[in-house]
Parts: structure tokens; sequence; C-alpha cells
């Protein structure tokens, strides 16, 4: 167990740190929010702005997009803990990637590792951003309990002919394609009948309802599928094998997507303790006690993914990683309800004339809630690490 | 920052962890609980040889202390190694057995003058005395022989570690202690409570787990319940975090890293409030079970509330943290 860094890792450190300094749009530095925004119009349907695009397209251009991949997919070939230098320097900066995560994180990933030749060639612009993707995943009866999905994919001929309804499918109003799970073989066990399908968004029969958030955004959407017709050389991977595709995504990222929610509950912690000092309650032991227990444990989390990090980069498992995304996810939360709490009568205010920094916490309040629900509630995850890392019994 | 041990630090632990299995198992803890005595064998046979992990880096103390933990050991061993680990600085040596007598009342280890010292653990078993007088400025030490002075065992839930106050007639003649090097060996001391704990906590979840497992009501094992599912889900992660957090101060002491401070509290702390919130989850676990004497699960109950108590509950190292934050 050691402190310090290689000098490998350090000269990659100030490589990005240089061209960032160059490159980084103003828009895209110290997001304070939660989730850095979209823009959104007057029908609350958000759009993409330029900038970001931009942003992204200059990322991957100059290898810093994801950067475990080779250059021509938008990376420079770095190496694990390379990968967490750039986690670290990003995040902490407050600096997003993008902002809509299916192309690079879900739908680029996958395509590479499941598609055909002529598949794998779309990937290069769902990771620069070039295609906006939605992944059709959640639907109304299948939220937690995905493997319960319904929407079905009948073979004619060279197609699939897909009916059913997606929900919750973030950017579907902005995205050209689909990464969909359909179920293919209604009368196989729920995990063996279901495959990926690449659906273009124009096609016929295929209608898409924006879906606004409590936030008043429309970030997400309905997706109708009426007789929607896919040639079936749409199919990603193997026939009734799409459930692998849903848990593969970006593997090698994985060990380091905690850092971003520590450095935003680190953020956090530091703008809480500017608060409370500005409201006078800097000497308040009670006030001082909570901000401190919600520190230690940002400190232990951050400790925590280090850890994990250390057995992933040594080919084991890193069963600390499962445990992060519930910690982080609350931790968010409990910050939040802190940094009301400072704000006395005026926690419930919203006008950014009359509250604490323009009404950024309350904004974070509704958007954080999100964060113990999407990719999984706590709860399931809860579930999962009991069987899975700690290895209790399935109930009967 | 890389967590991941050494060759030397897997032997380490490994040894550790045989020595406390072969040596110390559930009928010592039994027999010591019954009579301090029983004890006795473990050091003078055993233990008394690992007191040179005082001198060794941090990250390895942290592996052997926390098997250490792990086994509940009753006995001096844990008192010997702090006074040593703490006498470092002046280059006294204890010539066998020996124990720290440097808390006031609130248990902080803050040298002060005055004649009697509290919260002494193991006193009873030790053959000398390490006696921290002066001040945080200006600490003095002396090796004592336990018999000139003056011990009242105070009862403890913790009687596999008995506590003592201790009372000199006078003041020995101390040598004085450079204060940035006595700071250094006290955050080496609550660190090395810290990794304790950690082992304790890390029995108290495993068993639980198991027992989990094994037993059976309503026709299946209690394991597959989604209420305790969790408790044991919240448990692991309020462990695994501060187990981190231990390994990470361990590795900020070695190095002398300008985070050492905030590391240090942050590692007693969450190590306290991990291994007591893991204790009584998994008294809940064992239910019946667990609250027979028998069992045994108790006496890492026990050692977990006496441990976070030693040098300063988690609430004080908190609000030394509130201090750095909102002073700093």
């Amino acid at each position: 167990m050691k402190l310090a860094r290689s000098a490998d890792d350090e000269a990659f450190r100030k490589r990005l740190a240089e061209f960032l300094e160059e490159h980084c749009p103003p828009e895209a530095r110290l997001s304070n929010d939660f989730i850095a925004s979209s823009e959104a119009g007057d029908d609350g349907v958000v759009s993409i702005p330029d900038w970001a695009r931009k942003w992204q397209a200059c990322l991957f251009d100059h290898g810093w997009m994801i950067p475990g991949y080779p250059p021509e997919l938008g990376g420079c070939n770095a190496t694990p803990s390379q990968t967490l230098v750039y986690f670290e320097e990003m995040t902490g900066r407050g600096i997003p990637r993008s902002l809509h995560f299916v192309g690079y994180a879900i739908a680029g990933p996958s395509l590479l590792e499941f598609g055909s030749d002529e598949q794998r060639r779309l990937a290069p612009a769902a990771i620069r951003g070039d295609t906006i993707w939605c992944a059709g995943m959640s639907e109304p009866g299948a939220g937690s309990d995905l493997a319960s999905l319904s929407t079905r994919a009948e073979r004619q001929g060279d197609e699939y002919v897909v009916n059913g309804q997606k929900v919750w499918t973030s950017y579907a109003m902005l995205a050209s394609k689909c990464l969909c799970y359909v179920r293919t073989e209604p009368d196989a066990p729920r995990h063996k009948g279901i495959s990926a399908l690449i659906i273009d968004m124009d096609t016929p029969g295929l209608e898409v309802r924006p879906l606004r958030d409590i936030s008043g955004h429309a970030e997400f959407a309905e997706v109708f599928f009426t007789d929607v017709r896919v040639p079936a050389a749409n199919l990603l991977g193997e026939l009734n094998h799409g459930w692998q595709i849903t848990i593969g995504a970006l593997a090698h990222e994985r060990s380091g997507l905690w850092v971003e929610g520590v450095a935003i509950c680190q953020r956090s912690i530091d703008d809480i303790v500017a608060m409370a000092r500005r409201r006078g309650l800097g000497d308040d032991p009670v006030i001082r006690r909570r901000v401190a227990e919600l520190y230690a444990r940002v400190r232990g989390l951050r400790a925590l993914g280090y850890k994990g990090f250390a057995s992933f980069a040594q080919g084991g498992s890193a069963p600390e990683h499962s445990l992060m995304k519930v910690a982080t996810s609350e931790l968010q939360q409990e910050l939040v309800e802190l940094a009301l709490d400072l704000q006395g009568a005026s926690l419930a205010v919203t006008d950014p004339e009359r509250s604490e920094e323009g009404g950024r916490w309350q904004r974070s309040f509704i958007k954080v809630l999100a964060a113990t629900i999407g990719g999984g509630t706590s709860e399931v995850q809860r579930n999962v690490i009991a069987q899975r890392v700690l290895g209790l019994p399935r109930g009967s | 920052m890389d967590f991941s041990l050494s060759a030397e630090q897997e032997m380490v632990r490994s040894t550790a962890h045989s020595l406390f299995e072969g040596q110390c198992p559930a009928g010592l803890l039994q027999a010591a609980w019954d009579d301090k005595r029983a004890a006795a064998p473990l050091w003078d046979e055993h233990l008394y040889q690992w007191v040179e992990l005082a001198g060794a880096d941090l990250v390895d103390l942290v592996l052997f202390m926390g098997e250490h933990g792990r086994a509940a050991a009753p006995g001096v061993f844990f008192a010997s190694l702090q006074a040593a680990q703490l006498a470092a600085p002046t280059g006294l040596v204890a010539a066998g057995s020996a124990t720290v007598a440097v808390a006031g009342e609130n248990g902080l280890w803050i040298p002060h003058d005055g004649n009697a010292r509290h919260h002494v653990p193991s006193a009873g078993d030790a053959d000398e005395i390490l006696w921290v007088a002066g001040s945080l400025a200006a600490p003095t030490m002396a090796l004592v022989p336990t018999a000139s002075a003056t011990l009242t065992e105070v009862d403890q839930l913790d009687r596999l570690r008995p506590m003592y106050t201790v009372e000199l007639p006078g003041p020995p003649r101390g040598i004085p202690v450079d204060p940035t090097a006595f700071a250094h060996a006290v955050d080496r001391a609550l660190v090395t409570t810290a990794a304790e704990l950690i082992g304790t906590g890390r029995w108290l979840l495993e068993t639980s787990v198991e027992y989990a497992c094994e037993r059976e009501q309503f026709g299946q094992p209690i394991g597959s319940f989604q209420g305790l599912q969790w408790m044991l889900v919240d448990a692991a992660l309020l462990l695994e975090r501060a187990d981190a957090s231990v390994a990470y101060a361990a590795m900020c002491v070695d190095a002398d890293d300008s985070d050492r401070d905030r590391a240090v509290h942050v590692a007693k702390a969450e190590a306290g409030l991990a291994a007591r919130s893991v204790a009584r989850t998994a008294m809940q676990v064992h239910a019946g079970t667990g609250y027979t004497f028998e069992h045994g699960l108790h006496f890492r109950l026990r050692r977990a509330y006496a441990g976070d108590a030693f040098m300063g509950p988690s609430g004080y190292h908190l609000d030394r943290l509130g201090q750095l934050l909102f002073s700093g």
C-alpha cells in the first residue's frame, strides 16, 4: 500500500490539464449542479446545446473522450490507473464529457463488443456524439424487474416486427437511433428470450412522446412501437442473448465511475461549509457535527473507491464498486437535505433572487432524487449486493 | 494511491491470522473472562515478540491489528504495543510487558501533570508503565515499574481488556519528547486502535452472514429474507468504508502526508461507528443465539464499544474534523 502515483500517471495528468486549459469551453467549467444541465425549450423538452456538441467532438478528436480506447474511438490507449486520473481531473473540475450518456456509455461500447463489422462502424459517431442514441429498456411493466419486459419482436422474412412500449427513455426525442431490448422468444425463461435491436427512430410506426420529469424538463420520453419493421441485420449480438448486452457496457470504465459521485459529494461539503459560515452557523456544534459526519463518509467512500480500484487493476473482482453507487447516491441526497436545513425557513424558496446561490440547492434537491432510482433503485442494488457480494441465499 | 498488498504484507496478514486462529480460540476468551490470568500464555509464548511491529510501517501493523481485533484477543499485547509505539521517539524500551498512562478522565491522550492517569489498559498485567506528563507543546515520558504505582481496576463492558486508574506517589523524572514526534506517535496509536476495530467488525459481519445462511426459520434460511439482507448490506457498507479509511490513514501517516491529520480522525471515527453498528446488527441477526453468553459474539460487541471509546469516541473525532473544516 502506498500513496504516491507513478511518474507516468503524473505526466498523463499534466497532459490532460494542459488540454483542458486550452480547449475546455467556459460553459463546461465548474458546473455546480448535481447533473450537468441541458437546455430546455418552452415546452420543457431538452436539447443539446451547441457548445456541448462541439466539446464532445473536441474531446473525441484529441483522444480524451474515452481514454481507455484507441485514438480512432476517441481515446489514447490509457491504462486503468490513467483512466482513474482522467476521472479525478474531469470531475474535480466539474467538467462533463457529454450531456447525453447513452451513445458513448452504452450504445458505443455495446456495438464494439457485440456488433457485426458493419454495426461496429456505428460506434465512433455514437461516442463522438454525432449520432444521438437512446436505450429502449424500461417499460410500464418492467422497471426494476427489467427481465420481465414485454415489447415483442416477431421475425417476418428479413425483418423483425416490433410492437410494444418503452418508458423513461432518456433523450428519445433527440435520438436518431435506439438500442432496443425486445422479447424474441416468449416461451423461453425470462432472461433467455430477450434480444437487442438497433432501430432507426424515424422508422414508420415508431412514436415518441416527451415525458416531463418533476424538474419540469422532458429529458426522457415514452416510445410506442406499432408494427415497426426492423431489418433482421439490425439484430445486435446473438438472437435471445440480449441480456448479456444489458450488463456488459463499459466494463473498463466501471471501475472509475464512482469518482464522479465522490467528487460531487466533496464539492457539496465545501459549499455547505461556506454556506454555513455565510449564514452565521459556522460555530453551531450541531451543524458542525452533521457536516463532519457526512464529510467522514465522503472521505471513507473515496478511500473505498480507490481500494476497489486496486483489486480491479490486479484483475480481481471489486465488490467495493457495487457498494459505491448505493452509497454515493444516498450521500448526495443527505448532503442536499443538510444544505436545505441550513437555509431555515427559506429552504423551500426557489426564487433566484431570494434563495441561496440562486436556488441551486432546491434544483439539486429535485434532481438528486433520481440518483437512487435511475440505473437500478437502491433497493434492487441492495438485493444484488446481498446475493452476489455477501453470498446470501435468494428468497423462495 | 494504491491499496494493493505486497507479498510481504500478505505474509504479515496470513501469519497473524493463523497465529490467532491457533493460539486464541473461543475457549480462551471464555477462560480469560472468568480469570484474566488465562490470557498470560498468549503473551508469554507468542505475542511478546510481535511488539517489534511498533517500529514497522503502519500499513503492516494495521494488517496485524486487524487479525488481533478479529480474535478479540485478551491480554497485555495491545497495551504493550501502544507503549512501545508512544515511547519510540524517546528510545525508552520496556524490558517486558508495558502499558500507557497518559489519558485524563476524558480518555484523550493529551499530556498533563498530576498524579493520576485514567483509562490505562491492562495495567494489572504490565511490568512497566509509560508515564506521560507535561503538555502537548512539551510532553515528557518516563518508564516506571508497575509495582511503584497504585492501581484501581475500573469495571468495563470489555472485561477482556481491563482498564485501570493509575496513581503515582510523586512525579517521575521524565524525558522531554519532541512535540511533533509525540503527535506522530499518537496518530499511530489512533490508527492502530481503529485497525483493531475493523478486525472485530469483520468477524462480526462474516459470522453473521454465515449464520444467516445456516439458520432456518419459516422453512428457509433467514438470510433469504430481504429485511435481514438489507441490514447486512448496510453493515458491510459501513465496515468496508471504515476499513478503507483506516488503510488510507496508515498510508498518510507512513508518508507524513499533509492530509494526515484529517485522515487519522476520519479513520478513528469511521472505525468506531462501523464496529459499533455492525456489532448491533450481528446481535440482531443472531438474536437469541447471540444473546446467549456461550456464543461469544458478545466478546466482540464489547470490544467494539471499548475500542470506540479508547483515545476518545467517534463523536470526539468528528468534532475535531468539524474544527478542521470550519477553521481550516
